[in-house]
């Protein structure tokens, strides 16, 4: 039947509309694009999130270093800018992307798919994603990856952990870094430890120097590599 | 942390219904951050007045409702809010992820997204 009794919308009215729009669906979407696409491709990524100048690219060097011999592995490096810490990676003989943001403090699984499109994905089998130096947005943001460490050091001073609750809580590997500077700077590795374990009794938390190398082994054990 | 970002796509998604719609002015947008966001109400509306300007969303209202974060248990079904560590040498409560009923660990599942609810537009 047709219906002639039509309302129809006048000029100057008013209408309430309901979107109940997500912001943060679009990014998650991507995510879980990308973790199919890693999977299907049998390669494992791994976010390597932490403060600034905590060590993140000492620690993946170390990694690196360690592990080339047993995977083929890639790196994609984020930073706002400059590929400084990219080429420092590159030089260990690994395929590294370096994704700069631009002024976003954060990766996106957006930025993330366009640096996977630049890789041969049958041709590794292990990645590290490096977040931008930052312990809160990255905690919004999934990039697809399978495993999450982050990275903070002695010398960012004895509250890093509880300041940060977030992003300890989504983590599977807390590093404590530049543990050979925690005398000197009067801060309880210990301590730290057990904030860890109060926020994310998941984590597995480990103690390194990644200028020699020391806990770097736990680190690959705690990542189950 | 990421008021701009965030703002910038609110207005960008409202913007884009009102065009859909031919709207003439947007009088008000409502929409819902989760705490776990940390986004601070204040900037969010500094940034909105910043990028609405010149649009039709110009001087509409913008009307922010907070969500607390929520948990649920798998071991023995709690939902609601964190559990808080009392540690006097935080100088704060700590969230954490030990189940507040069972001591269990809980997983997060809500408060960490921010959604556009309604819009208030006059055609």
């Amino acid at each position: 039947m047709k219906i002639e009794d039509v309302v129809k919308a006048e000029e100057g009215e008013i209408f309430d509309i309901e979107l109940d729009e997500s912001l943060l669906k679009a990014n998650a979407e991507l995510a879980e694009q990308n973790r199919a696409l890693l999977r299907k491709h049998g390669v494992t990524a791994v976010d390597v999130m932490g403060s600034i100048g905590a060590g993140k690219t000492s620690l993946i060097e170390k990694l690196v270093q360690k592990l080339k011999t047993r995977y083929r592995i890639a790196v994609f490096k984020g930073d706002l800018t400059t590929t400084i810490d990219a080429e420092k990676i590159s030089r260990h003989g690994v395929k590294t992307v370096a994704i700069n943001t631009g002024n976003e403090c954060h990766l996106d699984a957006n930025l993330v798919r366009k640096a996977l499109s630049r890789l041969d994905l049958n041709g590794i089998d292990l990645l590290f994603i490096e977040n931008v130096g930052n312990l809160i947005c990255p905690a919004d943001f999934p990039l697809g990856s399978e495993k999450r460490i982050v990275v903070v050091s002695v010398t960012e001073g004895p509250y890093m952990v509880v300041k940060h609750p977030f992003i300890f809580m989504d983590t599977d590997v807390a590093v404590i870094n530049k543990i050979d500077l925690a005398e000197a700077m009067g801060v309880s590795v210990e301590k730290l430890r057990e904030d860890v374990k109060k926020i994310n009794p998941n984590a597995v938390t480990v103690a390194t120097n990644c200028r020699t190398g020391e806990g770097v082994d736990q680190v690959i054990a705690a990542l189950k590599l | 942390m990421h008021e701009g970002t965030i703002t910038s796509q609110i207005v960008e998604n409202v913007l884009r219904e009102a065009q859909k719609r031919n709207a003439k002015r947007v009088l008000e947008v409502r929409i819902e951050i989760g705490k776990l966001m940390f986004l601070n109400p204040e900037q969010v509306r500094f940034w909105y007045e910043m990028l609405t300007k010149d649009t039709v969303l110009e001087g509409s209202k913008l009307v922010i409702e907070e969500k607390e974060g929520v948990v649920r248990c798998p071991e023995c079904g709690y939902e609601g809010g964190f559990d808080y560590v009392d540690d006097p040498a935080f100088h704060t409560l700590t969230p954490t992820l030990n189940c507040p009923k069972c001591g269990g660990i809980v997983e997060i599942v809500g408060g960490r997204d921010c959604f556009i609810k309604r819009v208030k537009m006059l055609i």
